[in-house]
């Protein structure tokens, strides 16, 4: 399913989050979204998933109109979102966890979901409670739960941080399979260039609060006012 | 029908089963004993149960409602008019005092829901106070500062229950029914709830209507509220503001929480222990509130879970 944003605007009463965001993400498609911190990246995300209303602009998923929608239609109409820290129900076992996504979903069980959670080390786990899985595990269950709710698009916020560099590849594997098996269209937030790198055929730059730049990735990582942006200066990213 | 029963039995897990038993118990207390003190206290450790419920529906989604005596004012002054004009059938006026603070609380609830943590709380505090203005400020409706006396006895079945033990039996049929609403709402959506309670923004994301709950919970809550308004007015046969002070939401949040946020077992722990304590302290005259304040932080340092919490929790270590 499309997702398209346009000439998307936040701003807390006198300060502007982000002005004129606009990108189309095709169903299936991949994109990743970088930028310095306080870039307004995360409050994109919130904006999109329906945590926040825009100041302005306009999104629609399939064509249709769903600007300012409250999260809980927007994920019914199939945008799933994962947050930048662990965000699980930590009193609850992983088992309970995953039913409650499934269960207030609705969509029901994802294909391949068994194959997932096998793949991520949480099969074995199922009756553990929440808070007492490893940071990794916790993040991944996350990620999980977002996608057991049976989305058409994931809006994944820094899904690498914190993780170890041996389980990175549990993202990629993850983003692969929500492609292949279900059709997602994924947004990534990262800080982890080679991530973006890995996953992300284009990426959009954001810095404070404008649209530096959207584009193929290869091309987009080596403009100078990207690298200004984003690592403090010409000289510095080539020391 | 007898499957239809089976399920409701089944939707209720064993605390909520023990609940039930408790006040099915009550029914033997006037077999048992004939004495005034008894009646009186079992009398208020009911309608506190049932104010605490009220309380404790919202506490599972992590809402602390101070609104409670403000239902309890609707649903007793229903009663107490009602028997103006000689209405005085239990079971008219069960549903009346359960109905109509359920559905002044549909659109408070649009109102005051939107709010989370301190200012649901402020606002719902409010709520209560500008009951207690209406109340004082109505005369003609509520007989003002005065209340209305001398509200007429239920009748059950054609029967009048005036005598002692047949209020209190009264008192124990509210708490029961009460407590089988309660049970049966927080169980079936228990995990809705509890969702809600331990993150809601989650569960928002996850696709859970959350607004839609907290509606649910907030309109059973009031109706039930109603439901300690009716037996308090039943109790004593006048509906006076005092009666409905919102400082005594105070109480029932107390009981609640000294009793235990994690099992209905807990409200009726909590009411059971402080009523007791307080006829009990009230004999030591100025000590009364002191003793009483005492009591609260010990109970809730020592547990921070609540009587039924920190004795589920030995139980499972012993286990």
């Amino acid at each position: 399913m499309e997702l398209r944003v346009e000439g998307l605007a936040k701003s807390f009463g006198g300060l502007c989050v982000f002005t004129d965001v606009r990108f189309n993400l095709e169903p299936g498609g991949l994109m990743g979204v970088i930028g310095p911190n306080g870039a307004g990246k995360t409050t994109l995300i919130n904006v999109i998933s329906g945590r926040l209303a825009p100041s302005d602009g306009r999104v629609s998923l399939g064509g249709r109109d769903v600007t300012g929608q409250p999260a809980h239609v927007l994920s019914r109409l199939g945008v799933a979102r994962s947050f930048q820290q662990t965000n699980i129900f930590r009193s609850v076992s992983v088992r309970e966890n995953i039913a409650r996504a499934i269960r207030f979903g609705r969509r029901g069980v994802q294909p391949g979901f068994e194959r997932l959670l096998d793949e991520f080390g949480l099969a074995e786990r199922l009756d553990e409670q929440g808070d007492k899985l490893p940071y990794g595990l916790q993040k991944m269950l996350g990620l999980l739960m977002a996608f057991a709710t049976g989305p058409h698009v994931l809006l994944l916020d820094e899904p690498a941080a914190g993780l170890e560099r041996a389980e990175r590849h549990r993202v990629d594997a993850f983003v692969q399979h929500a492609r292949e098996t279900a059709g997602c269209s994924v947004l990534i937030i990262e800080h982890d260039m080679d991530l973006i790198r890995r996953l992300c055929p284009r990426v959009l730059v954001l810095d404070a609060g404008a649209v530096l730049a959207d584009g193929a990735t290869a091309e987009v990582l080596t403009r100078s006012d990207v690298i200004a942006a984003y690592l403090g200066g010409a000289e510095d990213a080539a020391a | 029908m007898s499957a239809r029963r089976g399920g409701l039995i089944r939707r209720l897990g064993g605390a909520e089963i023990a609940a039930v038993a408790v006040f099915i118990a009550v029914f033997a207390i006037p077999f048992l004993t004939n004495s005034v003190l008894v009646y009186s206290v079992l009398n208020q450790v009911l309608v506190g149960v049932v104010a605490t419920f009220s309380v404790w529906i919202m506490l599972r989604m992590n809402l602390l409602s101070f609104a409670t005596p403000a239902f309890m004012a609707i649903g007793g002054y229903t009663v107490a008019i009602a028997g103006r004009y000689n209405i005085t059938d239990a079971f008219l006026l069960t549903t009346g005092a359960f109905v109509l603070p359920a559905l002044v609380a549909v659109p408070l609830g649009a109102l005051v829901l939107r709010l989370r943590g301190t200012y649901f709380v402020l606002v719902t505090f409010v709520l209560s106070q500008i009951m207690q203005l209406l109340l004082f400020e109505t005369p003609g409706l509520t007989g003002g500062s005065n209340g209305i006396a001398g509200v007429p006895p239920v009748t059950l079945l054609g029967t009048e229950l005036a005598s002692n033990q047949q209020v209190l039996l009264f008192a124990g049929l509210l708490a029961l029914l009460a407590t089988l609403i309660t049970a049966l709402v927080t169980r079936y959506f228990r995990q809705h709830f509890a969702a809600i309670e331990e993150n809601e923004i989650l569960a928002e994301s996850l696709g859970l209507v959350v607004w839609r709950y907290k509606a649910l919970g907030f309109v059973v809550s009031a109706g039930v509220a109603g439901l300690a308004g009716f037996s308090l007015v039943n109790m004593l046969l006048t509906a006076h503001p005092s009666s409905f002070d919102s400082i005594t939401a105070v109480d029932f949040i107390a009981y609640a929480i000294v009793g235990g946020r994690v099992s209905i077992l807990g409200p009726i722990v909590g009411s059971s222990l402080l009523v007791y304590a307080t006829n009990l302290f009230g004999t030591h005259g100025q000590y009364a509130q002191g003793l009483y304040g005492v009591l609260i932080l010990v109970v809730i340092l020592a547990a921070r879970g609540g009587i039924v919490g920190a004795v589920g929790s030995l139980l499972r270590r012993r286990a």
